[in-house]
């Protein structure tokens, strides 16, 4: 009896004392991104004349204030989820929220809106999600919602940039191409887990070629077929190559084969060259990628005005708000970055690549750890899936690939990128605590 | 499973790695070219903010500065006409040129110190401040040429030997920058192209001027030619083609055939230095390079090594066949025979000063170019004085001084020649070398002479 008891306190005394400790680096590292945040939101605050200086002061420190809490949650629930992904999301959300003020107090204030919303999913998620393995049961579900929700556009979506792939819902607009790629990530997690083997060894061969049975690649090649209809209906170029890409890599680390990695580029380098003469939109992009300039007055403008901006900013860049980054049509959105690169200089573009790198390496190590194949593809799908929508409109807006219109994870102004990007970055979170990996 | 996550990191990591290389080469390589491009418009954009410095003269006198009235600024350029193509102009619609684009971050305060001091001035709603230019070039001297150039087609540099400081840069016809919203279209469409600047980026046969390079590749390849006599029968025969002279000038030594112009012995000078040696001395003297003077200048050019043929030789040992240069270029040449055979990196701008008058780059003489020895100098400067003295430069004398000089009229496609006058002075001590060109006007021992010498006393005379 006794020694039960002993038992018992002495197990309370150190989960009390785990908990105290908790998420130490966690707290620290938001710290440091708190006063980061203040003082750029400071800069502004000096800078703009009026009130609007102060509203990006107080979307500051709401928006600072929101982390600690969703921390605070975490500790005092005892979340294991790793350490550094927050905080990492936290300094690029918080680096977008004053470029944001800075280019346009209004976009500034409606993202500082959906920042906050982000922060709430993000708990929900983590919450709600926390036993994720039950998200393997529903893979057609997500394979059909996806599809729909990705379609609806097609009818009833509206044109912007480019791009048909927004719902009007009048106080706001819906993108659901943000949310759908968690549902790709999802379905082929669950679908590789179940059809690996099968897939792996082939079932039936055809000349030296083992293939698999139809029931386990058409659902494969299906997918395909989604990027394509993105491509051609939507014409989504970048959220197309996105969801490829992913499609591609997870094949690759489910399978170990990377026939179907080659293939499937194979594929998508044929219908991208078969578009190329198809689509005038997909040619004029590439034009206006080899050769910009004789396009400056119409397609190409856009795109020299980034690389302008760029070229501008040199090592240290001109200084916050010291720039003329709103010389970039839609700066805010897809362009972000070419404004971070103008006034932080390379300095500053360079961090914010170093931030997506060290995302994508705690992502894979959250992959690496778990114990389970669906944990660690829907882990590696998901980091994969946003560190390929970062490097490809980084390298678009740096004009060192064509230039396809998506948001910078993060960064950019946009309500469903960023709720969706905070959902994603609650799942890589709950495998990780399943994995029990902390710092 | 695990082995494939890892190498799906490793490509992402990789992927994004490249893209940091990228974005390196974009902003520090490729950076400055994008920022100056004339598309893009940060520069005006910045302009509207800042009090745009002022650029000066060797004496103070300012030819480009900012008048503030009603918070609204225009640039003005005191100067007008006669300092239009070296200086300049900044405007909205028509872009920038000369040294107002040249020293565009330094006159609008972006570089070093006074980028963080506006950064503050911004921040507290301050005036942001530029710095200024102070150049090397004289007004008065510079007012003088265009007086004589007088609206015909031509150039005239005046520079020092010792320095590579340029006092005069003139190029004729010209223009008004303080007019160019109204004249700009007739700008574009003159067949004269007031727009050029003649004295860098002209491009003319140097016509008997460039006999001074000739005879330093002669030298080089044969010391004896110095004491040597050749016979000018009135023409030479080279390859079977018949060279015909301008006068028959008999039994002369280098220095008189110098004086005289003779273009037989210069031509079998030409050959005698071969192809090789003629080439390797032409690149001596920088012709075929830009002069690097901080504005716009156009490289020489002459025939390729392989096709510099005995009769293509002997007619680019007299300036013509297919030799082009500038009237920079030249006065360079004829600065290297004052400056015992050193070229001074030739340069306009003296001082440039951040907002608050501290200076921050400051031109030191240096060495350009060594285009010969002082011993071929030295001959040829003794041709050169021997050519103002007794010879085709006599219009180019200055009272109380010694000159020293070469004429040169040369033949071109378009008319009459090209009047050119290239020289120094004083020859014992050479503070100045000049260079003359006059388009289509004749002799160079009538027309452009003349101007030279009154140049140099004016220079003289201002205390250079």
């Amino acid at each position: 009896m006794n020694s039960v008891g002993h038992k018992r306190s002495g197990q309370l005394f150190s989960t009390f004392a785990s908990i105290s400790r908790n998420r130490m680096v966690e707290r620290k590292l938001l710290f440091l991104t708190g006063v980061y945040t203040l003082i750029g939101m400071l800069v502004l605050f000096l800078a703009m004349p009026g009130s609007t200086g102060l509203i990006a002061l107080e979307a500051g420190l709401a928006a600072v204030a929101g982390f600690f809490l969703v921390h605070i949650y975490w500790h005092f629930t005892g979340f294991r989820g790793d350490c550094l992904l927050l905080p990492l999301t936290a300094v690029l959300t918080a680096t977008g929220l004053v470029f944001l003020f800075r280019l346009n107090p209004a976009y500034g204030m409606r993202q500082s809106i959906w920042l906050l919303v982000a922060l709430v999913a993000l708990l929900l998620t983590t919450r709600l999600l926390k036993d994720f393995r039950f998200l393997d049961d529903y893979k057609y579900i997500y394979a059909l919602v996806g599809l729909i929700a990705l379609v609806l556009p097609i009818f009833f979506g509206k044109e912007e940039g480019g791009a048909k792939s927004w719902l009007d819902f009048g106080l706001f607009q819906f993108q659901p191409s943000e949310f759908v790629k968690i549902l790709v990530v999802l379905f082929l997690a669950s679908f590789l887990d179940e059809n690996k083997e099968a897939l792996a060894a082939g079932t039936r061969s055809v000349g030296w070629l083992n293939i698999p049975s139809p029931q386990e690649w058409v659902p494969l090649v299906a997918m395909w077929g989604v990027s394509l209809l993105l491509l051609v209906f939507q014409r989504d170029l970048g959220t197309a190559l996105i969801y490829f890409g992913t499609f591609l890599a997870m094949v690759y680390v489910a399978t170990s084969r990377i026939f179907y990695a080659v293939f499937g580029m194979g594929l998508f380098l044929t219908g991208a060259s078969a578009s190329y003469f198809l689509f005038d939109h997909v040619r004029t992009r590439v034009e206006t990628w080899i050769n910009p300039w004789p396009l400056i007055d119409t397609t190409g403008y856009q795109i020299i005005q980034s690389i302008f901006a760029i070229g501008s900013g040199g090592v240290t860049g001109t200084g916050l708000g010291q720039g003329f980054p709103t010389l970039i049509p839609a700066v805010h959105t897809d362009f972000i970055f070419a404004a971070i690169c103008e006034e932080m200089g390379l300095a500053g573009g360079v961090s914010i690549i170093l931030l997506f790198m060290i995302f994508v390496y705690r992502g894979m190590k959250v992959a690496l750890k778990t114990k389970d194949d669906f944990a660690s593809l829907a882990a590696a799908g998901l980091t994969a899936i946003l560190g390929l929508q970062a490097f490809i409109i980084l390298a678009g807006v740096t004009k060192m690939l064509p230039l396809t219109g998506v948001t910078l994870p993060y960064m950019s102004y946009g309500g469903s990128s960023l709720v969706a990007n905070f959902i994603l970055l609650g799942l890589l979170l709950n495998i990780s605590h399943e994995a029990g990996s902390r710092l | 499973m695990k082995q494939n996550i890892l190498k799906l990191g490793y490509l992402l990591l990789g992927l994004l790695s490249v893209l940091v290389i990228y974005l390196s080469y974009m902003q520090m390589f490729r950076g400055p070219a994008l920022a100056d491009n004339p598309y893009n418009h940060r520069f005006q954009e910045y302009e509207a903010q800042v009090r745009r410095g002022t650029i000066y003269d060797t004496k103070g006198v300012a030819l480009a500065r900012s008048d503030y009235s009603q918070n609204k600024s225009k640039r003005v350029y005191p100067a007008g006409q006669n300092t239009a193509q070296v200086v300049g102009y900044i405007n909205e619609l028509y872009g920038r040129s000369g040294l107002e684009s040249a020293y565009d971050r330094n006159l609008l305060g972006m570089e070093g110190a006074d980028r963080f001091r506006n950064l503050i001035n911004k921040l507290l709603g301050r005036e942001q401040l530029g710095g200024d230019v102070t150049l090397t070039l004289d007004s008065a001297l510079q007012r003088l040429a265009m007086d004589m150039l007088g609206g015909r087609r031509g150039a005239v540099v005046l520079l020092d030997p010792r320095t590579g400081a340029v006092r005069v840069m003139a190029s004729s016809p010209s223009y008004d920058p303080n007019r160019l919203e109204d004249i700009w279209p007739q700008l574009l469409q003159d067949t004269q192209k007031p727009l050029i600047n003649r004295a860098t980026q002209g491009a003319y046969p140097p016509g008997s001027t460039f006999k001074i390079v000739t005879a330093a590749a002669a030298l080089a390849t044969d010391p004896s030619l110095a004491q040597k006599n050749f016979e000018c029968p009135g023409y030479l025969v080279v390859d079977g083609y018949k060279l015909n002279d301008t006068a028959v000038h008999g039994e002369v030594d280098l220095t008189r055939a110098m004086a005289v112009s003779c273009n037989t012995t210069f031509a079998q000078l030409g050959v005698t230095a071969g192809a090789d040696g003629f080439q390797r001395t032409v690149k001596a003297f920088g012709l075929l390079q830009e002069p690097p003077v901080g504005i716009p200048a156009r490289a020489g050019t002459m025939a390729a090594a392989g096709s510099l043929i005995p009769t293509e030789l002997a007619s680019s040992a007299i300036g013509q066949g297919k030799i082009l240069v500038s009237p920079l270029q030249m006065a360079l040449s004829a600065a290297a025979i004052a400056n015992k055979g050193i070229i001074m990196q030739p340069y306009l701008v003296d001082t440039v000063k951040d907002s608050l008058g501290t200076t921050v780059e400051s031109q030191v003489a240096r060495t350009w170019l060594t285009a010969t020895t002082p011993e071929i100098a030295l001959k040829i400067k003794e041709g050169m004085v021997s050519a103002v003295k007794n010879g085709t430069a006599q219009a180019a004398a200055v009272s109380g001084m010694q000159v020293a000089g070469k004429t040169g009229s040369a033949q071109n496609p378009q008319g009459q020649s090209h009047a050119w006058f290239i020289g120094f002075a004083p020859s014992d001590q050479p503070r100045l070398a000049v260079a003359v060109i006059l388009e289509n006007a004749g002799s160079g021992g009538t027309v452009a002479a003349p101007v030279a010498g009154s140049l140099l006393a004016a220079a003289v005379a201002a205390g250079y």
